[in-house]
Parts: C-alpha cells; structure tokens; sequence
C-alpha cells in the first residue's frame, strides 16, 4: 500500500535550496547568538560615570564573589560606588555574583587555566591552596605600601590561613569567629546558671551538663544537650570544627609551621575515643537514631527539617558568630541565649576558638594587579562597614572600629547585649588557633570527615581511622609540595 | 588508480550515490566531533596519565593515577558500588514503569493530554527547586513518603539519615524522572499502526499477547534506546547526591556516587588528572556494558533493516 | 507545521465513541461485558489519579511554598494551604534586585528556543544518515557518536573552555548554540531508532520511482517521525530552560543571563530565601507548562493527520 505523500504546503524543495536556507539559518543564527553579548565589565553602576582625569586611561575592572544573597552582592555594587568616587580613574564591573556553591570553583579555576581571570575575587575556600599552586599573587610588598592592609593590622592566627611559605596571599577581610552557643531559658528551667561566667570550663563538666538536656523516647531523640563534637549529620562542617577541638586537647589537626599533618597524635586518638565514649552513654551509641531524629544544628538541614536549637531542643552547640544574625532566620522558640568560651579537653590547658574567613584574592593573571589590591584594601578598611551594615560578620582588620554592632541583634537583644556579645567574638579571634592553613585543605577536611563518620559508625577504632587520614593526607600534601 | 582499492569499489551506481548522501547527512556531526568533541575528549584522556591541577601546567606521571585509583584511594570501591548498586536497580525499575505508564497514557481516554502533562511536571520545575522538594518528602519524621508508609502500617525508614535507605531513596526518587522516558515511549507507540493492532484483535489476541507480539517488537528500536541512554546517565547521577550527601557522601559515604567522587577530585582537590583517570574507567566500563547490550540486542531488537549493528 | 483540518480531536471521538456504546449495549446480553470494561476505566482512571498525584506533587509542593513565608516552608507537619497565603512573595520576586524577570525570561527564550531550533534540525537530518542510508564507516561512527555520551562533561570542561577562549568566544552564548547546529549525539541516538521504526520499503519504492535521498528524506520520512521531532524539541527547550552550568561559566554580563541563574539570586551565604525562590520557580515554570500542554496535544494529534503505514 502507498503511503499517502505529505508535502510541506506543497511545496517541494530542492536540496540546494534546503543547503542555502540551512546555511542562511545558520548563519542568522550566528549572528543572533552574538546579538545578546553584552560588553564585559563595561557595565558602570547607576548613573555614576564619572570621566577619567586626563591624561590616565580608566581602567576596568572585574570582581567576583562566590555567592550570597541580592543584598550582600548589591552591597558590592554601593562599595563600588564609594569607591569610584574616591579613584575616578578606575571602574569597577558589577559585582559578579555566582551560585553560592562548589560550581563557582569550577568557574574559577577555569579562567585561571584559560588566563582571563577576574582581578579580584572573594572566595570561601582556602587561599594557602590556591596559593602553593601558584594561582594567586603575592600580597606582601603590596600590603607594606597600603592605607590599612599592614601585616600588623590583621590578628596573626587568622593571617595564617592566607599565608605559606612566608608569603601572604589574600586578605581575610572578615573572619567569622566560634563560640559555643547555648540557650539560657533551657538552662534556667533545669535549675542551671545560665551566665557566661558559669559555663563549663572543662570537657568533663560539659559531658555532666550536656545529660541533664539529653532524653530519649524509645529510640528517638526529643531534647539533646551538646553532641559531641558537631553536628553528626555535617560531617564536613565537623571536620571543620574539629581543629578546634584538637586544639582545646592540646594537639592540632595540621602544624602549618613544619608542614606536616599531625592527624593521629595520642591527644586527638584520646579526643575522638572521649567522643566516642560520649556517644555510647548518652546517645546509645548510634549516630543514625540521632540523625533520623532531628536536625541538631541552627540551620534547616538538606532535608528541610527545622533546627532544633531554634526549635528549644538543643542545649548548646558551636558555631560562628554569624549565627548572632542568621538565629533568627528561623521561628524561635526561646528569647534569650549566649555564648561561651570552649571547655578545655583532658590534655588541654587553654581554651581557644576557630574562624571560617571570607578571602579576598588576586588570581595569577589579573590584568591590573596594583588597582585590584588598592580596591581591595579599601574593602578591607572601608567598604566593610557597608558589608556589615547588610550582612553583619566580623571584620578582621584591626583598623576597622570595633564598636561595630549588628543592628539584628540590637533589635531582638538590646545595644548592651549586641555590644557584649560583639566583643566576645573578637575575643575568641585572639585564641583563635591556625585553620585554613593546608595546601591540601579540601582534600585533607573530606578525610578528616571520612574518619569521624567512620569513628562515629563503629567502622573503625579512633586510631585506625585517623591513622589512615593521616597517611593519605601527608602523602597527598607531600604531592603538592613537590610541584609547589 | 590500479592497485589502490578504494572502498567504493564494490558499489553500484545507486549505493554510491546513497553512500554520498548519506556521508553529506552526517557531515556536520562529523565536523562537530572533530571540532568541538576530539580535542576536549583526547585532552582528558592524555590529562589522565598527569598530575593536573587545572592551574598549573599538568605534568606526567604516567599509570601512577590508575594505580592510586584501584590500591590507594579508599572511596574509590564505595563509590563504585555505591553506582553500580543505583545503576542496577534503578534502570530496569524506571523503564518498567515508564512503559507501563505510556501504555495506559497512549489509550483513548477523555482528558488524556491532561494527565499527560501532569505526569511530566516533575520535570519542569527547576533543579534548584526540584532536588530540595524531593529530599523534603523523605524526611524522616514527618515527610509524605513516611506519613503513607506508616499509615500501612509498616516501619517508616530514616531515609537519607541512615546509610541502608539513603540509596533506595535515591533509587525512588529517580522514579519521579522517567517523564522524558515516558515520552519517549509514548512518541514510540504512536508508531505502532493501529491496524495491526486491530489484525491482531481480530485473530483473538488479548492485551497481554497484543503486548508481546505486536508492540513489544515494534516499539524495541526504541526499548533499546532508552536502556542505553538510562544506563549511560544512571552513572552519571551527581546533583541530587551531592545535595543530599555534601562532598563527603554522608551519611557513612553511602551517597557517594562515582560522579561525586570525580567532581571533588577534579574542582575540590585540585587533582584534575586522577579525576581525568576516573572518568577514563568509568568510560570503559560504560562502553562495555553498551556494547553487551548491542550485542544482545540482535536477538531482541527489531526492525526492518537488517546491519551489523541492531 | 501544518495546520489541523477541521475534525473533532481524539479525545472527542472517544468519548463519543463511549457514549454511543454505552447507550448501545445497556440492554443487550453481553451487558455483563460492557460493564466490566467500564469498571475497567473506572479503575484506570482511579490508579491514573492517583499516580498523578504523586507525581505533581513536586510542583505543587513548589506553588505552595511560594505562598509561604520562610520559616513556614519546611514547617512540619507540612502545610497544604498556607495560612495566610503570602500572594506578596510572586510580587517581590518580580521585583526582587538581581532578578529582572522579563529581561530573564526573554534570555531564556532565546537561548532555549536557539539551541531548540538548531537540535531539530541538524539531528533530524543526521539521524537519518545513520539509519536509512548506509555508507563506509557508519556503524564506527554511530558506536562514537554514542561514546561521546559516555564521558563526563565535568572532565572535558576545562579543555572545552580552553578552546572556546582561544577561539575568542568567550562571554556569549555562541558556546552554548553554535555547536548545537552540528548535531546533540543524545538526540541523534533517538531520532535514529525513530527512523529504524519505520518500513524500509519506503525509502527503496521511492528511489525506485527515481527520488532522490534527500526527498525521500524531506517528503516521506520526515513527516513520519513528526512525534518523535515534537518530542525532540519540547525535551531540548525544556532541558536548556534548565541549563544553568552553561550559561554560568561562558557568559560574563549579567543581563544576558537566563531564568535558570537568575534563580540563584534567592541564595544567601549560608542560607536561602525559601518562600521567594519558590515564588520565583514558579514564575519560571509556567511558560513551560503551557509550552508543554500545547505541543503534547500536537504531537499525538499530527500522527492522525499522515496516512499511518499499512
């Protein structure tokens, strides 16, 4: 049977006329796809054009951050502006704002590797990564000639995460400092001074009050104390925090001074057996039935569910000061909290703290090495206060006033308490031991986290699991070293 | 021109003509491949003998990437097995039930296109939004998935919070994807003539026999794409693990899919060049598996041309 | 495409087709039958209800939290119809800095329905090669063309950018749509098994009556293979709307950004606008359920209008 003969509105083409409207299709499409491509970085802000002085060509240029809210990039732009103001010979591009994930990495990287970099960027990894693999450039003879970025005007334990080799690579313009946060209403109903003051001071007192919290339901977890050492659910945050922890136990998870990994000394062996033992009576040895019972953090976790701290159900936890504002991002349950200084471990005699940076880095490749900086260091002393007016976290440099309060805090606390709480976190910057410091950072964190969930899982002994993170960690950073 | 035997020798006239035309169809693929696909393809592979941290000049280590990868690595089985379980049990599952449900989307029903575009809704709403909406409805407590679970009566798993049911979630939750395949399908069953059906009916065919001796065969060209393609991209699966799990896999590595695994290496660890050799294996691995089932589409695949490959 | 001739659509004539039989067989003994067929719809019907609801619930779960304030969004148990709705969120979504909507949209449109247009055409036509016309080396290189699907794009990313920058095509879209005029091997793969559906006596009656292969092309098979193009296209605009990698890593000026990154802007450093980024999804949804309903309709409607093979 024929089949009935279909022609486009009776029309029959030829194949040359159906190659000459390919082509002409093509071709207008090509045309069309460079229709939409704007001028890069030639985009000024509002308005303000201001026309370079004579004689100086204006020079452009282009700065990134990884992410964040519209309102922490527009405030990039307000920065910008001032700044334009004060060096008319220079503009900067909008902000470019990228997704507040890993892919920014990507990004990055690539136009490091192609050679059209941005000219400055902020990142939320480490710079000492970057830095060893010749991505970025020095910073030192820079910082001596600048307005606020001196070596002196930074808090040294907070410079070290920019720093290898004797070389400083990025500025840490803000540095979110940690603390132990707890929840005064819970302490006051369980009959227990809930000042500062009194807060444990040791792992033992912490592990005697965290019980009074912590009850069960047959195998779910309504109200815990402290759970030790983070969030069980975030293995990498707790990598993270786990320097801290090492540190209050008198070791450290890297020595950045001899650049040598020191992942299964005999304190952090007895630190994870004390978690581990922990975990056994009072949270019946199972990580799981703590995880399927709720969200023992302060944000909502990748499932959705509600943190419980908010929700009044957990006693105390760690985090940074950034949580003063981002508390109130969820419905919360009680008025007043605090934080307090961490308890010190078995083989530990001070306290001390941590801090998670926002950089500011020149990648190798920046077409305008010194303006790039300049802008930088004016971000570093000035523009921070437009940063923190929108998005409150705790600027590093010395030179920036330190009555500097979020107004989120003074409305929900009062401007004693926001004052207070202030000057506490810049406290614990001081005792704040070296993080960020390892060429091999990211790497290094996932097997730190690989041998918690393994230590946490029962899978292995505190020592095996951090024997075999050490092993692999020094070998891979002895590899980075080798082609630094 | 003696002695040089051209391929084009043994032609006639016509299949040299078909031969030309056919070459001319394909040629701006071809230009395609070299252009855009040979250079970024063969950089990787040769990046997967180096030590390469994208910003730095890669420098050659040779086998070394292969052999950290099978000796030295102790994410690399997880994150095979952990991929090999998905793949194996999330493909035959999802085209089972894409078929299923194109065979009763193809029937004549009234409001039919309706239920059509409501079956593929799940894939217009935007990753971003679509990957946290999954995982909200496994939460454990008090997610959809439990609330139904617990009304059977049955013990509702902590889903992703526990490292046995974090990868069967995964695996239902790719349910909710076999909308493209579903289409595809159904586009395939409007192929089938209906007057073979019809023939079929007539000689006292049920919908059972209908199903195995009339569409079945002439909707396999298709089955056979869709296998492929599901198996290629099952090994593939990256976003929604790495939203649940982070980098590190959690809970217990059992989210670490092999993509993740790639991904960190190459844009977290700075070791583009190991991430290159992963990418290497998991390609051979692929096409092997891709081509056992070619090859054993020969006997189920059919169609009216008959050629070396079904 | 072709306009619809006047006649009652599909779903019409099943359903008067019902009727006629319903009123028809009430009374006559094989009402028992009848009965049960339509007990059988009946149930077909409930079962297709019910999978539905499960799949829709992606996106409903997407519109009602766009009704909800941030902290209500994950409130547990979770709320079916916000109380009170927040008809506000779409409103500032709109106007929220960093997300000009009709500048998005309008980017989106663009680049999905340029990458669309090229994707049919190219792939219709080389897909063809590879099935219906045979030639030297054709089955090596469908088994590439398949390959190519097999390694991950996160490897040859940095090698891909590398050679766009050095061809000087960075910060446009000419990355993301000039290749696509080329041929997309997933598509080729499918469109190529759509053609293998169909008889091979077509192609050889006609060249016998002297066509040549492009009109066969043209004119009998292209028209055949309508739903598996419309399938084609609605999948590749759909998938490009949701593109948001490509756009983020090869263009530079944010105005020339499409819906997909724009929808980042709801992201916070260590937290994300919930309530808005819902509201903001759901605006970028709607011109692809409308898209979808509308072409779904075509695709099974285009096949009645050709002769269906006999």
């Amino acid at each position: 049977m024929q089949p009935e003969r279909v022609s486009y509105r009776g029309r029959l083409l030829s194949r040359r006329s159906f190659l000459k409207l390919a082509g002409f299709g093509g071709g207008a499409a090509l045309l069309a796809a460079c229709a939409p491509a704007g001028t890069p970085a030639a985009t000024t802000l509002a308005g303000t054009t201001v026309p370079p002085t004579a004689g100086t060509a204006a020079i452009n240029l282009s700065f990134w951050t990884p992410g964040g809210s519209a309102v922490w990039c527009s405030s990039f732009d307000t920065i910008a502006q001032n700044y334009q103001q004060i060096e008319p010979d220079v503009t900067i591009g909008a902000a470019q704002c990228y997704t507040g994930d890993q892919s920014f990495n990507e990004v990055l990287l690539a136009t490091i590797a192609a050679g059209n970099p941005p000219d400055a960027t902020i990142i939320w990894s480490s710079p000492v990564a970057f830095a060893v693999r010749g991505a970025l450039e020095p910073l030192d003879a820079l910082m001596a000639s600048s307005r606020y970025s001196q070596l002196e005007n930074w808090p040294g334990g907070v410079l070290a995460s920019c720093q290898f080799r004797g070389e400083t690579y990025g500025l840490p313009v803000t540095a979110g400092a940690y603390g132990l946060f707890y929840n005064q209403e819970l302490f006051e109903s369980k009959g227990i001074p809930s000042g500062r003051a009194d807060f444990p001071t040791t792992w033992d007192e912490l592990r005697r009050l965290s019980k009074e919290f912590t009850h069960w339901n047959g195998d779910t977890l309504e109200t815990a104390g402290f759970f030790p050492w983070s969030n069980p659910a975030d293995p990498g945050s707790a990598a993270v925090e786990l320097a801290i922890w090492s540190a209050l136990n008198g070791s450290q998870l890297f020595d950045s001074v001899n650049l040598r990994y020191t992942l299964n000394t005999e304190q952090n062996i007895e630190m994870m057996q004390y978690a581990l033992d922990w975990l056994d009576e009072e949270y019946m040895g199972d990580v799981v039935k703590v995880t399927t019972s709720g969200n023992w953090s302060g944000s909502p976790d990748a499932q959705g569910r509600p943190p419980a701290f908010q929700d009044g159900r957990l006693a105390m936890f760690t985090n940074g000061n950034w949580f003063t504002g981002d508390m109130y991002g969820s419905a919360l349950a009680f008025e007043r909290w605090d934080a307090g200084l961490f308890p010190v471990g078995p083989s530990g005699s001070n306290t001390a703290s941590g801090y998670w940076p926002n950089w500011l880095v020149i990648p190798k490749g920046s077409a305008h090495v010194q303006e790039a900086f300049n802008y930088m260091d004016y971000i570093a002393g000035e523009g921070i206060l437009v940063w923190f007016a929108n998005v409150p976290d705790l600027p590093a440099n010395l030179t920036v006033p330190s009555d500097l309060v979020p107004t989120k805090v003074i409305e929900e606390r009062g401007q004693a308490f926001a004052e207070d709480i202030q000057a506490f976190f810049r406290g614990q910057l001081d005792v704040a031991t070296p993080m960020w410091t390892s060429p091999v950072q990211d790497f290094g964190n996932d097997q730190i986290a690989r041998a918690i969930m393994q230590i946490l899982g029962k899978q292995a002994t505190p020592e095996e699991a951090l024997t075999e993170a050490q092993e692999l960690c020094q070998t891979e950073l002895d590899g980075a070293l080798a082609v630094a | 021109m003696s002695g040089f035997r051209s391929p084009w020798a043994h032609l006639s006239l016509m299949q040299r003509r078909e031969a030309r035309a056919g070459m001319l169809f394909v040629l701006p693929w071809v230009l395609s491949l070299l252009v855009f696909t040979a250079y970024p393809v063969l950089a990787s592979v040769i990046l997967s003998f180096t030590d390469y941290s994208i910003v730095q000049t890669p420098h050659w280590v040779g086998l070394q990437n292969y052999q950290t990868m099978f000796t030295g690595d102790p994410s690399f089985w997880p994150a095979v097995r952990n991929s090999i379980y998905y793949a194996l049990i999330s493909v035959p599952l999802g085209l089972v039930a894409s078929l299923a449900l194109a065979l009763v989307l193809n029937m004549r029903a009234a409001g039919i296109s309706i239920y059509r575009t409501l079956f593929y809704l799940p894939s217009v709403v935007p990753p971003i939004a679509s990957t946290i909406v999954f995982i909200v409805m496994f939460e454990p407590q008090s997610g959809l998935v439990n609330t139904l679970i617990r009304l059977t009566g049955l013990p509702a798993p902590a889903w992703f919070s526990d490292p046995t049911w974090s990868k069967p979630g995964l695996v239902i939750m790719s349910l909710w994807g076999i909308g493209a395949t579903t289409l595809i399908f159904l586009a395939g069953l409007q192929d089938i003539p209906r007057s073979l059906l019809e023939a079929a009916a007539i000689d006292g065919a049920g919908p059972w026999q209908k199903l195995r001796n009339v569409i079945l065969p002439l909707l396999s060209p298709v089955i056979l794409f869709n296998l492929v393609m599901n198996v290629i991209y099952s090994f593939q699966v990256f976003s929604q693990p790495l939203v649940i799990g982070g980098t590190t896999g959690a809970p217990f590595e059992s989210m670490l899919m092999y993509m993740v695994h790639i991904y960190r290496n190459a844009f977290r660890y700075f070791k583009m060049g190991y991430a290159s050799a992963l990418s290497v294996v998991l390609f051979a691995a692929v096409m092997l598996i891709t081509l056992v089932i070619f090859r054993s589409a020969r006997l189920w695949v059919f169609h009216e041309e008959s050629g070396p490959v079904a | 495409m072709t306009p619809l001739p006047d006649r009652i659509s599909a779903p019409e004539q099943a359903a008067t087709a019902d009727m006629a039989h319903l009123a028809k067989s009430v009374f006559s003994p094989a009402a028992g039958r009848k009965l049960r067929r339509h007990v059988l719809a009946a149930g077909r019907h409930v079962l297709l209800i019910g999978v539905a609801m499960a799949f829709m619930l992606p996106f409903v779960w997407m519109v009602i939290s766009a009704l909800k304030s941030n902290d209500m969004v994950f409130s547990q148990p979770i709320q079916w119809w916000p109380n009170p709705p927040r008809w506000s969120n779409f409103l500032e979504a709109f106007n929220y800095p960093r997300f000009p909507f009709l500048r998005l949209l309008w980017n989106s449109v663009f680049y999905s329905g340029a990458v669309t247009i090229a994707t049919v055409v190219s792939c219709a036509a080389v897909a063809y090669g590879f099935a219906r016309l045979r030639f030297p080396g054709r089955d090596l290189l469908f088994m590439v063309t398949i390959a190519t699907l097999m390694i991950p794009g996160i490897v040859t990313f940095i090698p891909t950018f590398i050679l766009f920058k050095a061809l000087g095509q960075l910060g446009s879209y000419v990355p993301l749509i000039v290749p696509k005029f080329f041929g997309d091997a997933f598509f080729i793969f499918m469109m190529r098994q759509f053609y293998l559906t169909l008889p091979g006596e077509l192609a050889d009656a006609a060249r016998v009556d002297g066509a040549n292969e492009f009109r066969i092309f043209w004119q009998i098979m292209l028209p055949l293979v309508r739903p598996a193009l419309l399938v084609m296209a609605v999948f590749m605009f759909l998938w490009t709307w949701h593109d948001f990698f490509g756009p983020l890593v090869y263009l530079s000026d944010t105005s020339q950004f499409p819906l997909s990154l724009g929808l980042f802007a709801f992201r916070a450093q260590r937290d994300t606008y919930w309530g808005l980024l819902m509201a903001a999804a759901t605006l970028t949804t709607l011109p692809l359920v409308i898209i979808f309903f509308i072409g779904q309709r075509y695709f099974v409607e285009g096949v009645k209008l050709t002769g269906i093979k006999g």
